[in-house]
């Protein structure tokens, strides 16, 4: 079992139910690797830094699993194959790393803001 | 003679303006962050001025082992669109 951190943006054109029925399905998949999800977090809709085909902004969601590399393969295939799924990233993280509290109070609602201040 | 007055003055004051210069640290070893974390747009932005290139440790101070955890953040932030890879 490895842990893994994993992060999928979607088309903000999704509505939650639809990123809720994707979120079912993937940990439905780890959970038939013999995995766990440890963490659902959902970010909702940020400016995306850079363009990204011809989104401005997705919908972010962060998974956290423990799971084995099997299962994190196949939770990327699902990924690539959903088409409303425009960027993944899926980190295993080391050591037990401690929880660091994020310099950002609510990332949702602030940074698409300072985001666009910048460009 | 002159000359080397000259240049004896000059590398003076050269060395007085670098031992006045505000000793560098590393921000990380300093706050005892454990991790540095690619989610953490605003620590990383300290990193990443205007054009979005990674600040050199020459400049910053950081440390060795830090600025190769602070690269692979920045990067891995970048791949997942919550840094710009440039910006102008």
């Amino acid at each position: 079992m490895v842990k893994y951190e994993s992060i999928f943006i979607t088309d903000p054109a999704a509505t939650d139910d639809e990123v809720a029925g994707f979120l079912k399905g993937f940990e439905d998949s780890i959970s038939a690797g013999s995995g766990k999800v440890l963490k659902v977090e959902r970010w909702g809709k940020r400016r995306l830094a850079y363009r990204v085909g011809r989104h401005e902004d997705g919908n972010y969601t962060l998974l956290k699993l423990e799971c084995p590399p099997a299962a994190a393969r196949e939770l990327e295939r699902r990924y690539r194959m959903n088409d409303r799924i425009i960027k993944y990233l899926t980190v295993r993280l080391d050591k037990d790393l401690p929880e660091v509290p994020l310099a950002q109070a609510a990332p949702a609602a602030e940074t698409p803001a300072e985001s666009s201040e910048k460009e | 003679m002159d000359s080397r007055d000259r240049d004896r003055t000059k590398k003076k004051q050269f060395r007085k303006k670098f031992l006045f210069r505000k000793k560098k640290f590393c921000k990380f070893c300093e706050e005892k962050i454990p991790y540095i974390d690619y989610k953490d747009v605003r620590l990383l932005q300290g990193f990443t001025p205007e054009r979005g290139k990674i600040f050199p440790r020459r400049i910053s101070g950081t440390c060795a082992k830090h600025q190769r955890e602070l690269m692979q953040a920045i990067k891995r932030a970048r791949n997942i669109a919550l840094l710009p890879f440039t910006a102008d």
